[in-house]
């Protein structure tokens, strides 16, 4: 038998151990890593052949893009027009400068129904603002319904993937903690765990006080919370408990169902592949007065947390557009090779990297994911809302290097690289010392080993070595040759 | 009916902050002229006549593991309850619920499945009697949250099949569209394992915009959307255990789809 080497530190806390350290942990996990690339390539697949399905995929592209670009142009507008229906249909409204604010919110209505148990669809702004950590700490129990979600609360992990955020876990390792849970043993079989999920997040949706959702898009024009799923659990938490709370950041809106359908083609063609996900449901207000079912209240948690600061920004406002269909991770080289968690953020990938940051406000650590990446573009690529991600990469860097925070030994080699490359005897120099020095490490043209800062590459990769003649020695030849062979061409 | 409006928390300062950062003095008041909207010309323009909604629908349905039966409007009746019947057998059926709709009152859908001797709840207020039977049955040793809920919900949780009447079909992707309010209630499509829905091939529009603008035409008062409109398009699924599809998570797991021509 193979022993498949896995990770099981608690992932909970990950900003703190350093993307040096989460990148090696990820490296390190084998079946990680395969898993990663498995998922990713059948999630770009099925977007590829559902974009053929559509045809004239860069026009829908395009109108996606115009549709958000106005939308965030214009929030002032569509934000008050949704809040307006909103309410006027019977739900509240509560804007939420910063992380905190929304979470005296949810924790203020939470209080009001003595509420003991919330059962969560999925809702990255959650997570975004550590709310189960603060439901807990006020003695409420938040159960995550997403059997994904469900799977990573028992393992005490974060997701590793925005669609699937269990994508690291095997069968084996789902079937212990289900195990453990139950106190029986379960077999390591899809089916027998779905179902012992499905019994057990039922009775949570029956018995919570509170349905906790996140939004995909909010419709302006009838203050509608639209919502994607697959499994129905989103469908669960909106039709039982008695109060249902929303919460979505301050973007995440369209201006008409007309654009809705638009969005609707764009985000589960990008996301799974799909032409449509199982279930959406338009939730506008709560239980009408005629109504036999559904919640008695409905809250909206509105949260700028960072967002608003992109408002404006030449580069960055774009940003604002993502759709959270998680095209860019299937795509990205770095995302499948160390997969969600060594981005250290609940958004993962080229999109994590460029909102992390934004949205801490963190140039220093979260400024980092900057680097994370190859900027090879794929990303913005397969972005269904042409997001540059790739420029705003190089933004960031950028960002990072003027406020001086990239270490000490890199400034001082970068000026000694502007000063030496800006001069031409220094670099004739630099470039003839560079093969001398570099000849002893080499094997056969390449260098296996180097010493620091040379083993910053060598360390996972070999580098070809130098040659011994140049181009610049070698371009007075070259243009010989080249006058030589267009004379005998005439 | 509407609702008593609702309260909003902290609009101005959070609206001002926004329209600064976008370079205005204070929040937009007129609509952004759009300078587009909606889906490109070209997928609009797709024009398709009945029968060709029909095979678009059956052909997407059918990909997606739902059963289609297509039955005459002279003949639906008998039809249906035919094809009902060996459903609820194959199902081993035992209660089923089905929305208050008059069409389905026309069908007898009602009356067949209590014929058959299935534990029969439509979507309507419970009669006392049918409370009190209801509780004695389940009568519960230590009391839950869920058991103090309504008896409607409590009932439709414990049927096998959920019956409805769609008020839109989409071809192009196979959904159901099914609004709330009054006998059409969200639960029965959703907690009963299995969904059964009939409808007449006129309800069949291409694309989903068609249905989204005639829930816009059928509530010109911003006041009175349903308060939940569901599209279903095929049985609850998930693939988050290794990238196994597991069909029948949370929703019903066998959807049947009855077209009257």
């Amino acid at each position: 038998m193979t022993t498949i080497k896995t990770n099981n530190k608690d992932k909970r806390s990950l900003i703190g151990s350093g993307l040096q350290q989460r990148t090696e942990d990820a490296l390190a996990d084998e079946f990680l890593r395969k898993a990663v690339a498995f998922t990713t390539d059948k999630l770009k697949n099925g977007r590829l052949n559902a974009m053929a399905d559509i045809g004239d995929w860069e026009i829908w592209r395009e109108r996606g893009r115009a549709i958000r670009e106005n939308t965030i142009s214009h929030l002032d507008y569509y934000l008050t027009q949704f809040a307006d229906n909103v309410v006027n249909n019977g739900g509240n409204v509560h804007f939420c400068s910063k992380a905190d604010d929304a979470v005296q919110a949810f924790l203020g209505i939470a209080k009001q129904h003595n509420a003991k148990l919330v059962a969560k669809g999925k809702s990255m702004v959650s997570e975004e603002i550590h709310l189960n950590h603060h439901l807990e700490e006020h003695g409420m129990e938040a159960i995550e319904t997403d059997l994904g979600e469900y799977i990573l609360q028992l393992a005490k992990e974060t997701p590793s993937h925005l669609i699937i955020p269990a994508i690291h876990k095997n069968k084996q390792q789902i079937a212990d903690l289900f195990t453990e849970d139950a106190g029986y043993a379960l077999p390591a079989e899809t089916k027998a765990l779905a179902t012992y999920a499905k019994t057990k997040l039922r009775n949570y949706f029956l018995e919570s006080d509170i349905g906790l959702t996140g939004c995909n898009f909010g419709v302006a024009e009838s203050g509608s919370i639209s919502l994607v799923s697959n499994e129905g659990n989103g469908r669960m938490v909106t039709t039982l408990p008695k109060v249902h709370v929303v919460i979505m950041g301050m973007e995440r809106l369209v201006p008409t169902f007309d654009d809705l359908e638009v969005m609707l083609n764009l985000l589960p063609r990008s996301a799974t592949g799909q032409k449509l996900t199982t279930y959406i449901s338009l939730i506008t207000g709560p239980r009408k007065l005629k109504d036999l079912d559904g919640p008695e209240e409905l809250h909206v948690i509105i949260l700028d947390n960072g967002r608003s600061a992109q408002l404006g920004d030449p580069i960055f406002q774009e940003v604002l557009n993502c759709i959270r269909c998680a095209a860019c991770l299937n795509v990205c080289p770095v995302y499948r090779h160390v997969g969600g968690h060594a981005y250290g953020s609940v958004y993962s990938g080229p999109i994590g990297a460029v909102l992390t940051p934004l949205i801490q406000q963190d140039m220093k650590e979260a400024g980092q994911l900057a680097y994370a990446s190859s900027l090879c573009g794929a990303c913005h690529e397969a972005c269904p809302v042409k997001i540059p991600l790739h420029d705003m990469l190089v933004h960031l860097r950028h960002r990072k290097v003027r406020a001086k925070l990239t270490s000490l030994p890199e400034r001082f080699a970068f000026r000694m690289y502007e000063f030496t490359f800006g001069r031409v005897t220094l670099y004739k120099v630099a470039t003839k010392s560079a093969y001398y020095l570099l000849k002893p490490l080499s094997r056969k043209g390449l260098i296996h080993r180097a010493p620091f800062p040379l083993s910053g590459w060598t360390d996972s990769r070999t580098l070809p070595m130098k040659p011994k003649q140049s181009f610049r020695d070698r371009w007075s030849e070259l243009q010989n040759e080249l006058k030589g062979g267009m004379k005998d061409e005439q | 009916m509407s609702n008593k409006a609702g309260v909003i928390n902290g609009k101005e300062a959070f609206m001002l902050n926004i329209a600064n950062r976008l370079g205005r003095k204070e929040p937009l008041k007129s609509a952004p002229t759009n300078p587009v909207q909606g889906v490109p010309d070209h997928y609009k323009a797709i024009d398709l006549n009945e029968q060709e909604k029909i095979e678009l629908f059956v052909h997407n349905w059918t990909a997606l593991s739902g059963q289609v039966l297509i039955v005459q409007r002279a003949e639906a009746k008998a039809t249906i309850a035919a094809y009902l019947t060996k459903i609820i057998g194959e199902l081993q059926v035992t209660a089923a619920s089905l929305w208050e709709h008059v069409e389905l009152l026309e069908l007898g859908i009602e009356q067949q499945l209590q014929s058959m001797n299935i534990n029969t709840v439509p979507w309507r207020v419970m009669a006392v009697q049918d409370t009190a039977t209801d509780l004695t049955n389940n009568e519960q040793s230590n009391p839950t949250k869920w058991s103090a809920r309504d008896k409607l919900l409590q009932a439709t949780e414990r049927c096998e099949l959920g019956i409805v009447y769609p008020d839109y079909v989409i071809a192009n992707t196979s959904t159901l569209v099914l609004q709330a309010g009054g006998g059409q209630g969200r639960s029965v499509s959703l907690l009963p394992s299995s969904l059964f829905a009939i409808f007449p091939a006129e309800r069949l529009v291409t694309r989903m915009g068609e249905a989204l603008q005639g829930i816009r035409d059928t509530h010109p008062l911003n006041i009175d959307y349903p308060s939940s409109v569901n599209m279903i398009t095929g049985p609850s699924r998930s693939a988050d255990i290794e990238n196994d599809l597991t069909i029948g998570v949370h929703g019903p797991g066998k959807v049947y789809a009855i077209i009257i021509v």
